[in-house]
C-alpha cells in the first residue's frame, strides 16, 4: 500500500479538523470527497508532508515520513497541488516547472526532458515560454498539475485539481488522471462528485473530520437508489451517506 | 504536424522527438555562477533558489529594509549589548517571514519539496546579507568619491561593520549545514559564532558593539567567509578520474 494512515487526527488550536481517519490506497485514482469544511485539504496537506499530524500513524510509500531521512525520500516520489496554487509571476512556465524539479531533487541532467513532458501533458505546449503573470486560472492550475507531475510521482496528491478548467479541459485531466493512475496512487480532493464517477477507483466520503464511506464510487452510488437526493446517481449516493451519518 | 505524422515510418517515434526538440528549446542555461553554487552546495535546487532570491522583489525590498535598518541600529556605537545581540536576530526572522509564509506565494508547495525549506531559507539569508553587501560596497566607493562629512562614513560602516560581518555568519551557517547536510545545524553553528564574536569583543574592548564597530575585525570576517567557502568547496570537491 502506498498511502497507509491509521486513527489520524489534526488539530488546529480548538478546531479539529481531522479526527481519527484511517485510509489505505495502492496504485489507481484515489477520490476525496466532502463539503467545505470536511478536512479534505489538511488530511492532504498531512499526506503533502506539509504539515504534521496531531496523532495517530502515517505512511506513505512504505515510509514513516515523521522522520527526516525518509520524508525526504517520500518528497522526492511526492507529487502535490495545493488548493491556492502560489507562484512566481515572472517565471515563466517552464522555468516554474523547472524549478519545482530541482527542489524536488530529480537528477539535473533529467530535468530538460522531465519538464517538456510535463508541459506537454498538461496541454501547456504553446505556452512553455509566457510568464505565469499572463496565464489565465484555468491555465495556472495546469501549470500547478505540471509541476505535481513533473518527478513522475510514486504518490499525487490533487486539492482541487479541476477548479478553473473549462469542460474540455476536465475531460483531458481526467485522461490524464485514468493514465497516471494506472502505476500510481492518486489521491483527488475534490467537489465535484462527476470527476469521481469518471475517473476513480476508490472514494472516500469525509464529514466534519471523519471519513463516513470508503468504498467504490459504484458502492456509492448504490446507497443512494432510497433516499439521496441530486440529479446524478452519485449525487444521491453522496448526499445519502452524508445524510446518514448526521442524523 | 498531423501531415507529418502521416509521412512518418511506423518505428519513428515522433512524440519522443518533439519532446527532446522541446527540452532543447524550452531549457534555460544555468550560468557559471549557478553551476558552482549547485556544486558547493551539492544541489541545482538550492542554487537556483539562491540566484532567484533577489528577482522575488517583495520579498526582496522587505528584507533589504529591515537588514539596512537593523545593520544601521547595530552599528551605532550605543554600547547596548542588546542591539548588538539582537539586531541579527531581527533580520532573520524579517528574511524567514518575507520568505517563509508570510509572503513566499509558492511555500506551500516548497514545504513539499526533498530540498529543505529551511536550507531554502538559509542560502536566501546568505543571498540578502551578500547581495546587500556588494550594493553596500560600491555605496561606500560611490560616497567616498563624491561625498565629504558623515554620510560618506555612513555606508562604510554599515558594510563593514553591519553587511559583511552578516555574510561571513551566514556563510559560515551554510558550510555547516552543507557538510552536516542539516539545516539546524547550520543555524545553530551561526548563531554560536556570533554569540562568541559579540561576546569576545565585550571580553577585549569591553563594550558588546565592538563586533560591529570594531576595524580590527574587518579582515577577519573576510578571512572567516573565505574559508567557508574553502571548506564548502573542499567538502564537496569531485574526486577525479569520476567525470
Amino acid at each position: 500500500m502506498n498511502v497507509e494512515i491509521t486513527d489520524l487526527t489534526r488539530r488546529f488550536g480548538r478546531n479539529q479538523a481531522v479526527a481519527g481517519v484511517s485510509l489505505q490506497a495502492g496504485p489507481g485514482v484515489f477520490g476525496l470527497l466532502g463539503p467545505n469544511g470536511a478536512g479534505k485539504t489538511t488530511l492532504l496537506r498531512m499526506m503533502a508532508t506539509v504539515i504534521p499530524p496531531t496523532t495517530g500513524r502515517l505512511r506513505l510509500l512504505d515510509r514513516d515520513p515523521a522522520t527526516y531521512g525518509p520524508r525526504r525520500e517520500v518528497r522526492r516520489r511526492l507529487g502535490y497541488l495545493p488548493q491556492n496554487l502560489g507562484y512566481y509571476p515572472g517565471f515563466t512556465v517552464a522555468e516554474f516547472v523547472e524549478y519545482f524539479a530541482l527542489l524536488k531533487e530529480m537528477p539535473a541532467a533529467r530535468v530538460p526532458a522531465a519538464v517538456a513532458t510535463a508541459v506537454e501533458r498538461v496541454d501547456l505546449g504553446g505556452k512553455a515560454k509566457a510568464k505565469l503573470r499572463t496565464l489565465s486560472g484555468g491555465m495556472l492550475r495546469r501549470v500547478g498539475i505540471a509541476q505535481a507531475i513533473v518527478n513522475e510521482p510514486e504518490l499525487l496528491l490533487l486539492d482541487e485539481p479541476t477548479a478553473g478548467l473549462d469542460p474540455e479541459q476536465r475531460v483531458h485531466f481526467r485522461a490524464l488522471l485514468r493514465e497516471l493512475g494506472q502505476r500510481a496512487t492518486v489521491v483527488v480532493s475534490t467537489h465535484l462528485v462527476e470527476d469521481v464517477g469518471a475517473a476513480c477507483t476508490q472514494v472516500a466520503l469525509m464529514d466534519q473530520g471523519k471519513v463516513v464511506f470508503d468504498g467504490t464510487p459504484g458502492e456509492l452510488t448504490a446507497r443512494g437508489t432510497e433516499q439521496g437526493t441530486g440529479d446524478a446517481p452519485l449525487e444521491r449516493g453522496y448526499t445519502a451517506v452524508l445524510a446518514a451519518a448526521r442524523a | 504536424m498531423s501531415g507529418l505524422r502521416n509521412d512518418a515510418p511506423d518505428d519513428v517515434d515522433l512524440g519522443r522527438v518533439w519532446t527532446s526538440v522541446a527540452a532543447q528549446v524550452w531549457r534555460r542555461q544555468p550560468g557559471w555562477l549557478e553551476r558552482t553554487a549547485g556544486r558547493l552546495l551539492r544541489s541545482p535546487g538550492l542554487a537556483r533558489a539562491l540566484l532567484t532570491t533577489p528577482s522575488l522583489l517583495l520579498p526582496w525590498l522587505l528584507t533589504s529594509v529591515v537588514v539596512l535598518a537593523a545593520g544601521a541600529a547595530a552599528t551605532t556605537d550605543s554600547g547596548q549589548p542588546l542591539v548588538a545581540l539582537l539586531a541579527p536576530a531581527v533580520a532573520a526572522a524579517a528574511i524567514a517571514y518575507s520568505y517563509g509564509p508570510g509572503i513566499d506565494p509558492a511555500w506551500e508547495l516548497a514545504c513539499s519539496m526533498a530540498v529543505s525549506d529551511r536550507m531554502v531559507l538559509l542560502v536566501r539569508a546568505l543571498a540578502v546579507f551578500a547581495v546587500n553587501a556588494v550594493l553596500g560596497l560600491a555605496a561606500s566607493a560611490v560616497s567616498a568619491v563624491s561625498v565629504s562629512g558623515p554620510a560618506n562614513g555612513t555606508a562604510a560602516a554599515v558594510t563593514f561593520g553591519w553587511l559583511i560581518p552578516m555574510t561571513a555568519v551566514c556563510a559560515f551557517a551554510l558550510a555547516v549545514a552543507t557538510v552536516a547536510r542539516s539545516a539546524n545545524a547550520g543555524a545553530a553553528a551561526g548563531v554560536a559564532a556570533w554569540l562568541i564574536i559579540v561576546l569576545s569583543g565585550r571580553v577585549a574592548s569591553g563594550h558588546f558593539a565592538s563586533a560591529v564597530t570594531d576595524t580590527v575585525l574587518f579582515l577577519p570576517y573576510l578571512a572567516i567567509g573565505a574559508g567557508c567557502v574553502t571548506v564548502a568547496l573542499y567538502a564537496t570537491r569531485i574526486p577525479r578520474g569520476t567525470l
